[in-house]
């Protein structure tokens, strides 16, 4: 019976209490989310983000110098991000030739001196990005990435003079983060040359990856 | 766990220095409210990354940072996602204000104050390669700066030029204009000739050309100019140059 009577009672207190609360838990919801971001009363300027569409980065990997052998070539690009889609890129690339098959037939014959085997060059491109999307390494771990195409021209500076070179490519790019990214290229460098005897287009191959970070 | 160690030491150190080198500001990052039902993120800033979260009214939206025409923006959770500049444009900041952010358009090719670009074509027979950057005086009057690298089968010639650039119908989209400038030349025979010798002399140039604009901040320049070359035998050099490239303004 005295049982009774408390759980009555304390129902009693219990819905007096619920009485109270609800009302006020209502009008806390009408008027604003339950959970309130940190919210400053700030204009959103221009000036305030930053902005990112240059990358610059480092590239290595191999150059095969026709006629000339493979080395281990260096070089940098920047690059200038003009929409989603399309790219400015300009190179600069180091290398070095090596000897003509004559060369080391022949013995005590040198076509070029030290100085002309360097192989230097720049150029300036335009690249698409034609199949943006995602790679899955492992199960926890996903990252955006570009494949692109590339081209244009520049100069090259091989066997004593400056040559007006083409290059056309493709390259597959890895974002780790938003900032920063690793890239695979394969690029085809070509220009006229007459070292060898009657002048013919010469084709260099370009095997690299590079790490580059967006500023 | 070794592969994200990797990542973490290939990716930290150039994100941290990143912060080292232009310092992290202590002015918070710019806030802004969802207005429209939802606002859809994707992994990364192009429409080829999947969609993998959406922001509904009234969610706020921290500002990170702008890659062309995306931004990168975090939600009170801590996640992380690009969304159009043109989404976020139909929101609003802290202040109740729609927001504003620069969202290049024809409007602005009109008014642009610098351009720069690269463009290629021929010199007589020759190749070349130019780079260039301008700034507008008037509404049609603009200074150029050009650096101009021509590689021929018999020389190398390397070329500077200043000139002033006129253009009657700023407000056309397709506009053409007319140039005017001097400058010096460079050019260095091959080594393979049987006499080179190396030479420089000034030049003067005029021309026509056309600017078409494309989209965003980007237009479609190409030109044609008579170069007359002073040298200092009997009579001067004349050449005929035409190149076409791509340019950007702001």
């Amino acid at each position: 019976m005295e049982n009774r009577i408390k759980r009555i009672l304390l129902k009693g207190l219990l819905m007096a209490g619920l009485a109270a609360i609800v009302p006020l838990a209502a009008a806390q919801q009408g008027d604003r989310p339950l959970i309130e971001p940190d919210v400053r009363p700030q204009a959103v300027k221009e000036a305030l983000i930053d902005t990112e569409n240059f990358e610059v980065g480092l590239v290595t990997g191999l150059m095969k110098i026709e006629d000339f052998e493979s080395s281990l070539f260096w070089g940098s690009k920047l690059t200038y991000h003009l929409s989603e889609r399309f790219f400015f890129e300009a190179n600069v690339g180091f290398a070095e030739g090596g000897k003509t098959s004559f060369e080391k037939l022949a013995g005590n014959v040198l076509i070029l001196s030290e100085e002309e085997r360097e192989y230097r060059y720049y150029n300036l491109n335009l690249g698409i990005n034609v199949l943006p999307g995602r790679a899955f390494p492992t199960e926890n771990y996903a990252f955006n990435t570009n494949f692109y195409l590339i081209g244009g021209a520049g100069a090259t500076e091989f066997a004593g003079d400056t040559r007006f070179t083409a290059n056309v490519g493709v390259g597959y790019q890895v974002l780790l983060n938003d900032g920063v990214a690793v890239q695979f290229t394969v690029r085809e460098h070509l220009f006229r040359i007459d070292v060898l005897g009657e002048e013919k287009t010469s084709m260099n191959t370009e095997v690299s990856t590079g790490l580059s970070v967006f500023f | 766990m070794r592969f994200a160690l990797c990542l973490l030491l290939i990716g930290f150190p150039l994100s941290a220095s990143a912060d080292w080198l232009w310092g992290s500001d202590d002015e918070p990052q710019p806030q802004v409210k969802v207005v429209k039902p939802f606002i859809e993120w994707r992994t990364g800033p192009a429409v080829g990354y999947p969609v993998f979260h959406t922001s509904e009214k009234g969610e706020w939206l921290t500002l990170q940072k702008r890659r062309t025409s995306w931004l990168k923006v975090t939600d009170h959770k801590g996640r992380e996602g690009w969304v159009k500049v043109g989404d976020v444009l139909e929101t609003e900041d802290g202040t109740g204000e729609r927001v504003v952010l620069n969202q290049p358009r024809f409007d602005d090719f009109g008014s642009r104050r610098w351009e720069a670009g690269l463009l290629m074509g021929q010199f007589e027979d020759a190749a070349s390669t130019a780079v260039y950057g301008g700034i507008a005086m008037t509404e049609n009057l603009s200074a150029e700066l050009w650096a101009t690298q021509i590689l021929g089968s018999a020389s190398e010639i390397r070329m500077f030029n200043v000139n002033i650039v006129h253009q009657p119908f700023p407000q056309w989209q397709i506009s053409p204009f007319m140039t005017l400038g001097a400058g010096h030349i460079f050019i260095k025979p091959k080594s393979t000739l049987a006499v080179p010798e190396d030479r420089d002399n000034s030049i003067g140039h005029a021309g026509l050309g056309v600017r078409a604009y494309v989209t965003d901040n980007y237009f479609i320049r190409a030109e044609v100019k008579d170069y007359k070359i002073f040298t200092n035998r009997a009579t001067n050099e004349e050449a005929l140059e035409w190149k076409i490239g791509l340019s950007v303004f702001f």
